[in-house]
Parts: C-alpha cells; structure tokens; sequence
C-alpha cells in the first residue's frame, strides 16, 4: 500500500527518472566539449602555454626553497668564520624572483582559464537555445519544463567547472606531481620509493571516501527536499492548514523530517570525521616514515642533510595535489553527465521540419480549408477523425464540445504547432506542408488559455504582436478595445510590470492585454482559445465587447466558452471524440435538437430558471 | 494625512540589537560550545608540538651527521646520553606518530561534537520554533512575502544564524587562540625575526577585506543578471506557444541573448578581479618567507638561532599563520550573512500572532449556526477600507450568495467568520456570541471551507479528505466522498483511496479537485460552511458536477458562498451584492431581478437571449 493518511503532511514519490549525477569519462564527448573552445583557439593555446609553465614553476619553486635550505645548512657546517652569507642572500634573490614569476603566470593561467570557461558556457546557452527554438510544440508537450531549465543551469555550470578547472588545474597539478616526482628520482630514487609507496594508500583512501561521501550526500539532499517539499506545501496550503487547524499534528510532522534531515547530515559529518583526519594522518605517518628511514641513512652517512631537506619539500609538492586531483575526477565524472544531457538536447531531432523547398505564403485574404484532417499526438490514439471544414474570410469559427474533444487539437493545427496525420489544411489554397511556419506566423494572431504574459511592462507584452509598433499604436489597440481606462487603473498604466516580478493584475486585465497583443498584429486568421475561469460581471461586458472589435473582420478560430461568443459565431463546430458531429449557425443547431441542444443547455441552463 | 513627521522608531534590527540577539542565542549553548573549544585548543597544541618535533628531528641529524652543536631538547627531556642517534630519531619519529594519531581520533570528536551542535540542536530547534510560528502567522504575512523567500527563512536564513554560532563567534575564538598561541611560539623562538616575518600579515589582512569588499557588489549584480537570464530562459519556454504563434523567435532569442552576454562579461569582470587577488595573496606569504629565509638563514649561520627547531618550525609557524589570517576575511563574510539570515529569522518569530484564543475562552460543544454582522467594519491599511459598516443576519440553515466585482471585498468578508481576520470596528455574533470570545480552534473546526482553488496536499486521497481530522475511519472518508460526489472517480483512480496527489502524482481535473475539497470540508460535520467561489476555475461545461456535490454539501448549514455564475447564486436565500466594500443590494434572485440594479446588470449577460430561450422551448415540445 502506498500510505497510511497520517504518513507525514506529504507524500513525495521518488522521482520516477532520476537524472544520473555522473558518467564514465569518455573521450568522443571530450572532443566534443572542446570543440566549443574551437573559437577561441589562440585563447585556448595561450592558455595551454601557461598551463606548461606553471606545472613546471611549481616544482621548481619547491626545489628553491629545499636547495635555499640545503645551502643554509651546508655553510652552517663550516666553522663561523668561513661562512658565507652572501650565497644565501642571492640564493634567495633568486627564489623571490622565480616566486614573483610564478604568480605572474598564475594571474594569466587563471584568468585565460576562466573566461574560456565563461565563453563556452556562453556559446553553449546561446547553442542550446537556438536549438530549442526550432523545436515544434510537441516536444513542449512532451518534456517538462524544470528539465529543460536545467539543461541551462546545472548542466551548463558542471560543464563550466569541467572547462574552467578540471581541464586546466589537473594539468597543472599532474605536472607538479611528475615534476617533484623527477626530482626525487634524480636525488635518490631509493628513497623516492618510499614516498610512491604511500600513493597508492592515500589514493584508495581518497576514492573511498569520495564514493561514500557522496552517496551520503545523496540521501542528505533527498531528505532535504521532503523538508523543502513539506514546506512549500505548508506554505502555499496556510489557508487550508489554519482554517482544518492542523497547526500542531503538521508542528510535531515536520520536527520529525528535520530530525530525520539531521541525522543524514550527521551521518555525512561523521564520514568527514573518519576520513579527513584519517588522510591527514598518513601524510603525518608519511613524515614520520621519512624522518626515520632518511635520517638513518643520513647518520650513516649514505645521504646528505641537505638531500633529507629537499625530500621533505618535495614530497610535499608530491601528494598535495591527490585529494585535489580526486576532487577533479569528480567535477569531470558530473560534467560528463552534464554534457552528456546538454548534447542529447542538442541533437534532438525536430520531429517535423519545414520541407526544404518550402516557400513563404503571400499575403493571405484568410480563406481555411480543412480537408479529410486526421491526427493524432501518440500513434494508434487518433483524437480528430477525418475533419472537413471550409471557411471564407473574416468569418467565425467556434469549436465546441467537452474537454478532450479535439477542439483544442483543430486549432494547433490550423496554427501549424503540428502537423496532420492525415489530410490537408489549406489557406488560400496553399498547403500548411508546404510553406514556412514564419511567414504563416507572421500573418496570424493568437491569443492562448493561459493569457500568458512576459516579465515586463503592458507595453512589452502588447508588442510582442508588433515588434515596431510605437507607444502611441499600442495605446491605441488599447483603445479600439475600448479598455485604455482599464489598463490606466494600473499603478504605472502601460509601464506597469507585470509577469512573475511585477504587480498583480487581474486575469480581466490579462485577457485584455492578451486581446491588445493581437489586435496589434492586426492578423488575418485569429486563433483564440477562451480562458475557462470566470471574471466579474462588469469586467466579463467589457471582455465580450473587446472580443468583438478583435474578430470583426477576420478569419477566427474559438474555442468558446462564452455563450456569447458561440451565439455570434459564422459556424460552430460540435466535436466529439474527434469527429464534427454537428456544424451550422447556433439557430440552426438549437433547432436541430441534437447534441448541440443538450450541450447548450448543459451550460447554459443551469443559469436560467427552472 | 498630517503633515507631522513621523516619530523615528529605532531599527529593531540593526546590527547592535541583532548581534546582542545572536550572542543571547549563543549564550544557551555555552556549555557545547565550550566542550568544542577545548577540543580545538588540544588540537592546536599537538600540531604545534608536532612541528617542534619535526624541527628538532633535523636538529638531531644535524647534529650527529655534521658533528653540529648538539640539538636542543625541550624543557631539558634530553634521553640518555648512551641512546644511540638511530635511537633519537626513532623515538622523534614515533613521537610525531603518536601525536598524529591522537590528533586524527580528537579530530574526529572534534568535528562530531560540532556537527551534533549544530545540526542536532541549533538548526533542529530553531527550524521547528520559525515552522510552528508561521503556521500561526496571518495571512497578511503570507501574501505580502513570496513564498519562496518564506521557505527560505526555515531552510537558509536558520542555516545562516547557526552559522553565527560556529561559523562567526567559534570561529573568532580559535583564531585568536590559534594567532597567539603562533605568535607566542614565534616570540619564544626570536622576536625580531617575529616582527619581521609578520610584516606581511596586516598587508594581507587588509587586502583580504578591501577585495571581499570590491568583489562582493560584482558577485551581487552578477547573481542578479544570472537570476534574470533563467527567468528569462523559463518564460520563453512557458510563453513558446505565444512566441511561436506570433513568429517572434528572432526577437525573443535577441533578448535572450543580450542577458546571456550580460553574465558572460559580469563573469569577466569578477574573473579580472580574481586573477589579481589570488596571484597577490599566494605571493605575500612567500614574501614573508624570502625574508624569513634571509634574515632567519643569517641568524642560524651566526648561531642565533637552530635549524630545525628554530628556522623551519617558523616555516612551518609562519605558513599556519597566514591561512589563519587570510580566513579573517571568511569570518566576516559569515558574519554579514548570519546578519542578513538573523533579521529574516527574528522577523518572522517576532511578528505577533494576531488573532488568539481569549483567556477563558467559550467552547461551543455545538453551534445551530446563526451568523450576525454588526456594523462590521474592516481595513487592511488604516485609511483604505476593505468593508464598511456590513450589516445582517442569518438563520441557522440559510444560504447567503455573495455577488461583487474583484476588490469588492468578498472573499474578506467571508474570512471574517473563522477569524482569519478580526473586524476593525463591529462585531460578528455566531448563536448570538460574539466570535471573539471563542476558542479560534473550536470556531473553526465548526466551520468547513472550500477556497477559490482548493490546495490538495501531495498525499493520498483519503489522507487529503481527512485533513481536518486525521484519524478519521476510512468508513467516513468515503461518507464525505460520496456526499461531494467524489467516491465514484475515487474508486476509479488506480490505488483507489491511496492514490498519491500532487507534483509527482496524479493530476486530478480542476472539477475533481474541487470535489475533493468539499468532501475535506465536510467530513468534519460543520455547522457553517464557507465557500470562495469554487466553481471560479472550472470551464461551464463541468460545473454542474460540482454544483451538485455542493447542494447536498450545504444541506442544512448555514452557507456562505461567493460566487458570479447565476447557476450558483439562485441557489442562495439571500444575495448580498458587495460593491466598493458596502452591501449595495440584499435580497432574492427574483426579487433583485425586478429591482432592476447591480444584481440585474451582471446576471443579463449569462442569460440566453429570448430567441435562444424560445428554440430550447420548442425543441422541448415533441
């Protein structure tokens, strides 16, 4: 069973396709990612040239500072009198100028380094969103939109990290390593091999706890999103959550999912504890190890002091870079993944183009025809059947019929959203197939359910029908629709912003700017699809009116919800499971006393007396 | 309006009174935080002693191996002198061992003591205190924040006060316990070479500051535009169609691209700051360092000072030193964070609860439900009414339909009556006590509730209808199902009852939904039942499933509705048409008809046509 009713204040199902968070190494997406750096090559190879220089300053200043130290002991051993402090001074001239070098190189390398990063993430977005624009409406349908955010966000910065450090700084630290590596062999290789007995360990032991750290981090995250889930539904449910007054069953609920998200995290904490202090301790081991082995052999005089000292320096440049380097396998296993996604976007196919020969439609006077129209979304589950329709320009269509119908179907293919499984939609005789969706676009209105509106001012979004209309013209849209008053009673009238920043606006308004935004592009075939929600009285005279103006004049498709609308309607189309079952003038239909009658009445009726 | 200034309120959150807060908060866990401290200074020590060892390890071999002056022991532990030099260095080496390894197993009490302070016990107990005061907060306070900040404040903003507690105040602590107990190793070893070695920690120090305080606006601008760049990217993806339909592509992607190119040469910007602060601050310590090796190299050449213990512990000193000092700037970014965090928090704990049970409170086992407003009167903002002076009463049983436009104060009258709000003037008298003078909870578990557009918890069905009474039977979920008309698709769901609702479950139809709000509302038997304009988000053609679900809801309880569609409002005993917060017309459906004013103008417009009315007729008649 899948729950008790008091199983917490929500129930979150695992996320039925989780998106994996890593992926092998592998070298064709290498290339591909670095063919984005393509544009950038000088950049690129400058960069490289650095990359060179510092994974060979680093072991060099290491060396520096041993031999600075070695030659310190060295005159130390002569008596008083013989030494020389002049050697050491130059000797540290010289380590002061190879240090100040150093950093000169690293102000480039990572400068170089990051702002390819940044620029490749930039082509990428730019990429990933010229992609997405020529995809048609089926694949909106069909992927959710927190996937496709997400292809711009996360997997772009895990790709950025790949670009930006993993790529660069794991040169630089692999030359550190094989640098401090050839010294130690070149001084004393015997003791060299201590040291490289110890990689092995501090590599296992690093991996370990990367793998387990991030499993715990996982389920650290898991049980944070219940905790951020449960709030959000605590939040946005306030209403119901105070007037059922659940105040203190939800209280003692969600105490035990933070508890619950407390013990994960103490659970990460404590795998911290284990293995931080574990890796700390072997380079301490390792030191230990040194002392006693190198001394030994210094005291018995198969080494010098100085060669110990270097030892010690060296060896440190050795291991510092293995846990960073383990951490960069990391970000390059999740940029793999994040390209991986990134790609597959990419190379999504359209699941229909404009044909190659496609030629842009003339303007159009608005004459429709459907003929034999078929189609349907999933294969083998037709939801319109073998629809035939002729409309002359400047009349009225409305579509009507229950939900699931296929009213909503007729109008995304007459849009040309998508493409009909069978039959053919012609306007002004030209088949949709065979002319570009632009130039039809161009010449087309649409006004959709959800009256969506762009962040931004009313402006904005009334130009949107008009890219190159002027304030006054958008004004006087407003005003053909006989709603200036409405959208001046805005705080800021036309300048208000509006959208997800901006201040409310009431779904009349939105209708209304919606309606403006079409009447500015001033189309020649109208698609419009009724808000099902239902406005105040006052505002709803002043919508049926401003709808009015809007399709005087032009070829419309409705699907209606108002009665009105259906009443002024040229034809209206009765649609049941995606077949025209009655069409004709609202009297006619009304006489017929068919489906149409009851349908009519269903909606309307209840209104009137009984 | 007066022209008299303002009283000047002191900022009851400015930094002062926040920071004295935050240590008030800190001083409750005096005790845990103190067990972490001693923790830390053990730790510091050993490390301290380990490079000691490791100094006089070298001294040892010097000694033996160039037949050096003899190493310096501390506090005189000498060992024998028949011990052999392999001997010294074993036990050095061992020494070194020993003290790593209790450094690794203090470390690991160390991180656990701190990790259970601060995730068991501060975040768990402020989390809980923030949730339990704003699931009591008033609405006022939910619609005036986005909700994504008021999760915030639970989830991030409690993070940032705890990071107070061990990222700012324990933090400062080991600092300066670690700074001085460096420093007093480096003066015992040689002053001057101390001072000159340090040079470079205040250059240091002020640069970290100056760039976290150059760096921090462009950080801030950048978050900004990358904000407006995703929100950007998401409404062309939610507004596709519009776009498509409109053949903008070009111009949306124009957009999209200027905000794209915006990041990239903010990014540019940062990255020029950074490539010049990180070259800067890693070349200071080795600054530090030439001299040390300088100044330090003349003084172990003229036996001023050892080779180990004394020149390299101070390399090893001086490195721990600078890190320390460069995380100053680390802390004081917390601090202005846990600042940030801290106002949000203390915010919402501080806002009063407004409306609470009076002290002895009357609890009705039962209410007919009569309902009268006295006079009532209501604002949100003093000097903008919402309802003015709204006057009635009703029988228990009755049903009241109330019609306005948007703003006319509908739905405020309406929650007037579980008192989610209190009247600013008047009274509301439920069986003829005033509401007030009732426990809030006992009123509204009298009352049932169905909003605009019901919120259905992700949950089971049965675990939604049962919201209000969690341990109802199954036995009376279905009774309240089928009383909403909703046991019929219930039973048609794949698990039935226990189908999962919500994001990552089904998705049930606006009809549906409403449905199952109404049977939430009725499970618990109310007396009086409130209903927000249910059918506002439900396409004509299926409202009457829920009008039907709603008639056998309201049978016999006094009905509050708001509603525009007709079909709703003739079902009302009384209408009250609510216009600029006054009561403008009360009265019948017919009776408003004939009076020919507000009621009449709205209700024309969903009415057929005469022509309409006389087809439907005739097709009536065989």
């Amino acid at each position: 069973m899948t729950g008790k009713p008091l199983g917490g204040i929500v129930q979150i199902q695992p996320a039925r396709e989780r998106e994996i968070e890593q992926r092998p190494l592998e070298y064709a997406l290498i290339v591909r990612m670095f063919s984005f750096t393509r544009p950038y090559a000088l950049k690129r190879n400058v960069l490289y040239a650095f990359v060179i220089l510092r994974s060979l300053q680093l072991p060099a200043l290491g060396m520096a500072m041993g031999w600075v130290l070695g030659l310190i002991v060295r005159q130390h051993k002569l008596p008083q009198d013989q030494r020389d402090f002049q050697v050491i001074l130059s000797a540290v001239g010289g380590y002061l100028a190879l240090a100040l070098f150093t950093n000169i190189c690293l102000h480039f390398r990572q400068r170089l380094a990051l702002e390819l990063g940044e620029a490749v993430v930039h082509d990428l977005r730019d990429a990933i969103y010229r992609h997405l624009q020529t995809l048609p409406m089926e694949f909106y349908h069909k992927t959710r939109l927190g996937r496709i955010i997400s292809r711009i966000t996360s997997d772009v910065d895990v790709v950025r990290a790949g670009v930006q450090d993993v790529a660069f700084v794991s040169v630089v630290q692999f030359g550190q390593m094989l640098g401090a590596a050839a010294c130690m062999v070149w001084m004393d290789w015997k003791l060299f091999m201590v040291v490289l007995a110890m990689v092995p360990v501090l590599w296992t032991i690093n991996r370990k706890f990367r793998f387990k750290l991030s499993r715990a981090n996982r389920e650290v995250q898991e049980s944070f999103s219940r905790v951020t889930a449960t709030l959000a539904e605590s939040v946005n449910g306030i209403r119901v959550t105070q007037g059922f007054v659940r105040q203190d069953v939800n209280g003692g609920l969600f105490r035990s999912l933070i508890l619950d998200h407390s013990r994960y995290s103490m659970g990460v904490a404590q795998l911290s504890a284990v293995f931080l202090p574990l890796l700390e301790f072997n380079g301490q081991l390792f030191t230990a190890l040194l002392l006693i082995i190198g001394g030994t052999w210094v005291l018995g005089g198969e080494m010098h002091v100085e060669t110990l000292l270097q030892f010690f320096v060296l060896a440190n440049l050795f291991f510092g870079p293995i846990p960073t380097l383990g951490n960069l396998y990391n970000q390059a296993l999740t940029a793999m993944a994040g390209a991986e996604r990134i790609f597959k976007l990419l190379d999504t196919k359209p699941a229909w183009q404009d044909p190659p020969g496609a030629t842009d439609l003339p303007p159009i006077r608005g004459r429709v025809e459907l003929r034999r129209v078929g189609f349907a979304y999933d294969a083998g589950r037709p939801v319109l059947l073998d629809v035939d329709l002729v409309v002359e320009p400047g009349q009225t269509v409305a579509l009507v019929g229950h939900t699931g119908s296929g009213k909503s179907s007729i109008i995304n293919l007459i849009a040309k959203f998508y493409l009909p499984t069978s039959g053919e939609i012609l306007v002004d005789g030209h088949d949709l197939r065979s002319v570009t969706s632009h130039s039809l676009h161009r010449q087309m209105g649409l006004v959709a359910q959800n009256n969506f509106l762009f962040s931004g001012t009313i402006y904005d979004n009334i130009r949107v029908g008009r890219p190159e209309a002027t304030d006054a013209e958008i004004v006087e849209a407003a005003r053909r629709l006989n709603c200036l008053d409405l959208i001046e009673a805005l705080p800021n009238g036309f300048a208000t912003v509006v959208g997800e920043r901006g201040s409310g606006i009431s779904l009349g308004q939105r209708q209304l700017v919606c309606f403006a935004r079409a009447l500015l592009a001033d189309p020649r075939i109208l698609i419009l699809d009724e808000a099902t929600s239902s406005v105040d009285g006052m505002t709803e005279a002043r919508l049926q009116r401003a709808l009015e103006t809007l399709l005087a004049g032009r070829t419309s498709f409705v699907v209606a919800h108002r009665l009105s609308t259906i009443r002024h309607a040229d034809q209206v189309l009765v649609l049941d499971h995606g077949k025209v079952v009655e069409r004709g003038r609202h009297e006619e239909l009304l006489d017929r006393g068919g489906v149409y009658m009851n349908l009519y009445r269903q909606f309307a009726t209840a209104a009137e007396s009984t | 309006m007066t022209d008299s200034p303002r009283p000047v309120l002191p900022d009851p959150y400015d930094n002062g009174r926040l920071i004295r807060r935050l240590l008030a908060l800190s001083w409750q866990y005096r005790r845990q935080c103190l067990a972490v401290l001693s923790y830390q200074v053990v730790l510091l020590l050993l490390g301290v002693a380990g490079l000691g060892l490791i100094g006089l390890g070298f001294d040892v071999i010097k000694e033996h191996a160039d037949n050096g002056k003899p190493a310096h022991w501390p506090f005189g532990l000498h060992p024998p002198a028949t011990w052999k030099p392999t001997a010294e260095i074993g036990l050095i080496g061992l020494l070194v061992l020993g003290m790593a390894a209790a450094r690794a197993v203090l470390n690991y009490f160390y991180t656990m003591a701190l990790t259970r302070l601060v995730q068991q016990e501060i975040v768990v107990h402020l989390r809980g205190q923030v949730y339990d005061k704003l699931q009591r907060l008033s609405f006022r306070f939910f619609d005036a924040n986005a909700s994504g900040s008021i999760i915030n404040r639970v989830t991030g903003d409690v993070q940032s006060v705890r990071a107070f507690v061990d990222g700012v105040l324990m933090q400062s602590v080991i600092m300066v316990l670690s700074l001085a107990i460096y420093l007093g190793y480096m003066l015992s070893l040689h002053v001057r070479l101390t001072v000159v070695c340090l040079l470079t920690v205040p250059v240091l120090w002020i640069i970290t500051t100056l760039f976290s305080r150059w760096v921090r606006p462009e950080y801030a601008k950048n978050r900004d535009l990358v904000d407006t760049m995703i929100l950007g990217f998401t409404e062309s993806m939610q507004g596709i169609q519009v776009t498509k339909g409109f053949a903008r592509e070009r111009e949306q992607h124009a957009k999209f691209a200027t905000a794209n190119a915006e990041v990239r040469d903010q990014q540019r910007r940062i990255f020029w700051r950074l490539s010049f602060y990180n070259p800067t601050v890693e070349m200071l310590p080795l600054v530090s360092l030439t001299v040390l090796l300088s100044y330090g190299g003349w003084l172990v050449l003229d036996d001023q000072l050892e080779f180990g213990t004394g020149l390299m512990v101070f390399v090893g000193l001086l490195s721990q030193f600078s890190a320390q000092v460069s995380s100053i700037a680390n802390i004081t970014n917390t601090a202005q964070q846990s600042l940030v965090g801290a106002k949000r928090v203390f915010e919402v704990l501080d806002t009063p609860i407004e409306v609470q049970s009076p002290k002895e409170a009357v609890k009705p086992v039962a209410i007919s439900g009569a309902v009268t407003f006295q006079q009532v009167s209501f604002h949100y903002q003093a000097g903008d009414p919402v309802l003015t002076d709204i006057d009635f009463a009703v029988k228990p049983g009755e049903c009241v339909a109330i019609l306005g436009a948007t703003g006319s104060g509908k739905s405020t009258l309406m929650s007037l009556i579980p008192r989610f709000y209190d009247p600013t003037r008047g009274q509301i008298l439920i069986d003829g006590t005033d509401i007030r003078r009732m426990d809030v909870d006992t009123l509204r578990r009298r009352i049932g509730l169905v909003f605009q557009e019901s919120f259905l918890f992700s949950h089971t069905v049965a675990a939604n209808i049962a919201f209000g009474h969690p341990e109802a039977t199954q036995e009376q979920i279905e009774r309240a199902a089928r009383v909403a008309s909703a046991h019929e698709f219930i039973v048609g769901l794949a698990h039935g009852y226990q189908t999962i609702l919500g994001e990552s479950g089904v998705n049930l139809s606006g009809g549906q939904r409403q449905r199952l709000a109404i049977a939430r509302a009725v499970l618990l038997e109310p007396s009086i039942m409130l209903l927000d304009d249910p059918t506002a988000a439900i396409d004509a053609q299926t409202e009457h499933e829920i009008l039907e679900a709603m008639d056998k809801a309201i049978k016999g309880r006094t009905t509050f509705v708001v509603a525009h569609r007709l079909s709703t409002l003739k079902r009302a005993d009384t209408i009250l048409v609510l216009d600029g917060g006054r009561i403008v017309e009360r009265g019948g459906h017919d009776e408003l008809m004939r009076a020919g004013g507000h009621y009449f103008r709205a209700a024309e417009m969903q009415l057929m046509d005469d022509d309409t009315r006389r087809r439907l007729r005739e097709a009536d008649q065989p």
